[in-house]
C-alpha cells in the first residue's frame, strides 16, 4: 500500500509540474508531502525488527478474525463477485429489473433460503425501490444497455 | 436585553402556533427518513422542498425547512450504528464505535446514546445560536484564508493522531489524510479551470462525488465482512439483550455529560465558522472524546465500541446545525451546503440575511432556534419509540439483510449524479476501502481529507496569492500551528508523563 501511494504521489507531482502555478500549487504541496511520508513509512517498515509489528491497531473497523483463512478468502471473493454482479446486472438490464432479480438470486442461490422467502424478498425489494425512488421521489433510474440497444434498433 | 427576551419568547409562541407547528412536524417526518436513507442528503432534499414554500409565510416556511434539515443528522446516526453505512456525510464518525457496538449486540445502547447525545447537542447548538449572535461577529470575521487553511490541517491532524495506534500511527493517519486530499484533486481546479486527472471523462469534470466515495469506502468492506462471517450484524446475540440497552445508552449520555457538552461546544464553535461544517466537527469531537481516555488501554478501546466514541460525534454533528445559522442569518455567509440552500429560502420569502434579521426580524430568528429545539425533541422521541424495532434489524441473518443493504448502497450512490459513473466510483472505492481495512490503514482521515480537499486548496491559494509566503508568519497561524503540534504530540507526551509518574511512586 505504501509503495502504491508513493507511486500515485509521484504521478501527481510529475503531472502537476506541467501546470500553471495556481493549478499546480496544491497538488505539488500535497504530492510532495505524501511522497515523503510514504517513503518514510516504506523505509521504517523495511527496517522494523518485528515484521509482525506492522499489524498495528487502528481507530477503525477491523475485519473479523478467528476464521479459517482459506474459507475467509473464498467468501471474500464470492462477496465481491456478487457486488460486481449486481453492478453488471444494473448496467445491462437497468435498476427496475436488476433490483428484484439480484435480491431473489442472492437470497436463493447464495443464502440457500426457501423459494417462498426468496420470492418475498425479491418482491419486497422491488416494491420498496419502486415505491420510494420512482413514485415518491421521481428519481430517474437508468434503463440498461440491453433495452437501450433494443430501442436503438426500433424494438420497444 | 428586554428586546432580546421578548424576541426569545415571541419566537417560541410563533413556533407553537398551529400552522407553523404542523409544517414543522411534516418537515421532521421528511427529515427523519432522509437522514436514515444513505445517499439522500439533507441538502438535496432542502433544495427539493424549496418550491413548496412559495405560498407559505416566513413563520411557516422556516419551521418546515429547518424541521427537516435539523433532524437529518440525528437520524443519519441510526444507519451508521445499525449497518455501518453513513446516513449522512456528517454521520461517518459515528460508525467507528457505533457499528462495533451493534456487532457485539449493543445496538440498543449505541442508539440510545447517539439519540440522546444528538438531542443534547441540538439543544446546545440552538441556545448557542440564541445567545451568541450579538457577540460572534468579530470571531467570524477574524478568520481569514490562512487561518482557515490551518483549521483544515488541524482537523486532519486531530483525527490522524488518534486514528492509528502504535509508533507509526500518526504517520499512517497523515498518509491516509494525504491520500484523501489527492483524491479530491480530480476534476476542474477552481483557480484556472484546468482539468486534472479526469482521463477524458466528462463525469469527472466536477470531481469525485462524496456520496459514492463515502458509501463505497465505509459500507462495502462492512458488507463483505458480514458476508464472510455469515452471521447477523449482532452475531449470535439474542434480541432480549438488544432492547434493554436503550436505557443504558441514555444513561451513558448523562454519565459522560460533560464530555457530551464539550463535544457540543466543539461542534458549535466549528459550525460557526463558514466552510468547515460537519465534516470537521464530527472528527474533532471524536478526537476529543478519544483523548479523554486516561490510559493507553482505554484509548485502544476506541474504534472497537467505546460509548464515548458515539457520544462525541453524535453531539457535535447536531450542535453545529444551530451554530451554522449564525453566519448564515447574521452575515449572509452560508456555513455549508445546506445553509447555502436555506439562504435561497430567505430570498424567496423576501428576507435578506444580515443586520435586519437581528433587529427587525429578531423574533423570526429566535423562532428558528425554537424550531431546532422542538424538531429534535420530536424526532428523538419518535426514534426512541421505534428503537427496539430498529435494533431488531441487527439480528436478521446476513443472507437476508445483505442484499437490502447493497440495494440501498447502490441506489444511494446512483442518486448522487444519476450516472453510471457513480456506481463505478462506488465499486472502486469499495475496493480501496477494503484494502485499507485489510492493511490497517485508517479510513477516517482519508474521508476528511477528501471532503476538505477543495476547501483547503482554495484557502491555500487565497492565502498565498494575498500574502505570499508571509501568511505563515501571521500570529493566528502561528498559534494554530502550535495547537496542531500539541494535538500531534499529545498522545506521546501523555504516555511519557504517565511513565514518569509510575516510576516515581513516592513523589508528592
Amino acid at each position: 500500500m505504501n509503495f502504491c501511494l508513493a507511486l500515485i504521489a509521484a504521478g501527481v507531482i510529475l503531472t502537476a509540474i506541467k501546470w500553471p502555478f495556481k493549478t499546480a500549487l496544491f497538488p505539488l504541496v500535497i504530492g510532495v508531502s505524501v511522497f515523503l511520508m510514504a517513503g518514510a513509512e516504506l523505509i521504517l517498515s523495511l527496517m522494523a525488527r518485528e515484521r509482525k509489528a506492522s499489524k498495528q491497531g487502528t481507530l477503525d473497523f477491523q475485519l473479523s478474525e478467528g476464521m479459517d483463512a482459506a474459507v475467509a478468502l473464498r467468501r471474500t471473493w464470492v462477496a465481491f463477485g456478487w457486488i460486481v454482479g449486481f453492478f453488471l446486472l444494473i448496467l445491462f438490464v437497468g435498476f427496475s429489473i436488476a433490483v428484484p432479480l439480484f435480491v431473489f438470486s442472492y437470497v436463493k442461490i447464495h443464502g440457500k433460503e426457501k423459494w417462498g422467502i426468496s420470492i418475498l424478498m425479491g418482491v419486497f425489494a422491488w416494491v420498496f425501490f419502486y415505491g420510494l425512488f420512482i413514485r415518491l421521489l421521481n428519481t430517474p433510474m437508468m434503463e440498461g444497455w440491453i433495452f437501450r440497444g433494443l430501442r436503438g434498433i426500433g424494438i420497444g | 436585553m428586554e428586546e432580546i427576551f421578548n424576541a426569545f419568547i415571541g419566537g417560541l409562541l410563533i413556533t407553537l402556533q398551529l400552522k407553523p407547528f404542523l409544517y414543522m412536524l411534516i418537515g421532521v417526518a421528511i427529515g427523519f427518513w432522509v437522514g436514515i436513507l444513505p445517499g439522500l442528503g439533507g441538502g438535496t432534499t432542502l433544495a427539493l422542498m424549496l418550491p413548496f414554500i412559495y405560498k407559505m409565510t416566513p413563520q411557516e416556511a422556516f419551521p418546515f425547512l429547518l424541521g427537516m434539515h435539523s433532524v437529518c443528522a440525528t437520524t443519519g446516526d441510526i444507519t451508521s450504528v445499525l449497518f455501518g453505512i453513513p446516513g449522512e456525510a456528517t454521520t461517518v464518525a459515528t460508525i467507528v464505535d457505533g457499528y462495533p457496538m451493534a456487532k457485539r449486540g449493543e445496538a440498543g445502547r449505541a442508539l440510545g446514546a447517539v439519540l440522546m447525545s444528538s438531542l443534547v447537542g441540538a439543544l446546545f447548538g440552538a441556545f448557542y445560536l440564541a445567545f451568541t449572535i450579538p457577540i460572534v461577529r468579530p470571531l467570524v470575521l477574524a478568520f481569514g484564508s490562512p487561518e482557515m487553511f490551518m483549521l483544515v490541517i488541524l482537523g486532519l491532524t486531530c483525527i490522524a493522531t488518534l486514528s492509528g495506534h502504535g509508533k507509526r500511527g500518526l504517520l499512517l493517519g497523515m498518509m491516509s489524510g494525504g491520500f484523501g486530499l489527492l483524491c479530491s484533486l480530480v476534476g476542474q481546479d477552481r483557480q484556472a479551470g484546468i482539468l486534472r486527472f479526469t482521463f477524458g471523462q466528462l463525469y469527472l469534470w466536477n470531481g469525485l462525488s462524496i456520496i459514492p466515495v463515502m458509501i463505497g469506502l465505509f459500507a462495502i468492506p462492512e458488507i463483505v465482512d458480514l458476508a464472510v462471517r455469515g452471521t447477523a450484524i449482532a452475531g449470535n446475540v439474542t434480541y432480549g439483550k438488544l432492547g434493554k440497552g436503550v436505557m443504558e445508552g441514555i444513561k451513558d449520555t448523562f454519565r459522560h455529560f460533560w464530555l457530551t457538552v464539550r463535544c457540543s461546544f466543539i461542534g458549535s464553535l466549528i459550525g460557526t465558522l463558514p466552510g468547515l461544517g460537519g465534516g470537521v466537527a464530527q472528527w474533532v469531537a471524536y478526537a476529543h472524546a478519544a483523548q479523554s481516555a486516561k490510559t493507553e488501554e482505554e484509548r485502544a478501546g476506541f474504534g472497537k465500541g467505546d460509548i464515548r466514541g458515539v457520544l462525541g460525534p453524535g453531539a457535535a454533528n447536531n450542535s453545529k446545525e444551530g451554530a451554522g445559522l449564525i453566519p448564515t442569518v447574521a452575515f449572509g455567509i452560508p456555513a455549508g451546503a445546506g445553509t447555502a440552500i436555506l439562504m435561497g429560502a430567505f430570498f424567496l420569502l423576501g428576507l435578506v440575511p444580515g443586520p435586519d434579521m437581528l433587529s427587525k426580524h429578531l423574533t423570526l430568528t429566535y423562532s428558528m432556534v425554537w424550531t431546532i429545539v422542538l424538531s429534535n425533541v420530536v424526532a428523538v422521541g419518535a426514534s426512541l419509540l421505534f428503537i427496539n424495532h430498529l435494533a431488531k434489524l441487527t439480528t436478521i441473518r446476513s443472507n437476508l439483510i445483505n442484499p437490502i443493504i447493497l440495494l440501498l448502497c447502490f441506489v444511494g450512490a446512483y442518486t448522487s449524479e444519476n450516472h453510471i459513473g457513480d456506481l463505478i466510483v462506488l465499486l472502486v472505492f469499495g475496493g480501496v476501502g477494503y484494502l485499507m481495512v485489510r492493511h490497517r490503514w485508517p479510513r477516517p482521515p482519508f474521508i476528511l481529507g477528501f471532503i476538505l480537499g477543495k476547501l483547503a486548496e482554495t484557502y491555500l491559494y487565497s492565502a498565498t496569492t494575498r500574502y505570499g509566503v508571509a501568511w505563515i508568519y501571521r500570529p493566528k497561524v502561528i498559534i494554530l500551528f502550535f495547537v496542531i503540534l500539541a494535538f500531534a504530540l499529545y498522545p506521546y507526551l501523555q504516555k511519557r508523563f504517565k511513565r514518569e509518574v509510575i516510576s516515581e511512586p513516592d513523589k508528592i
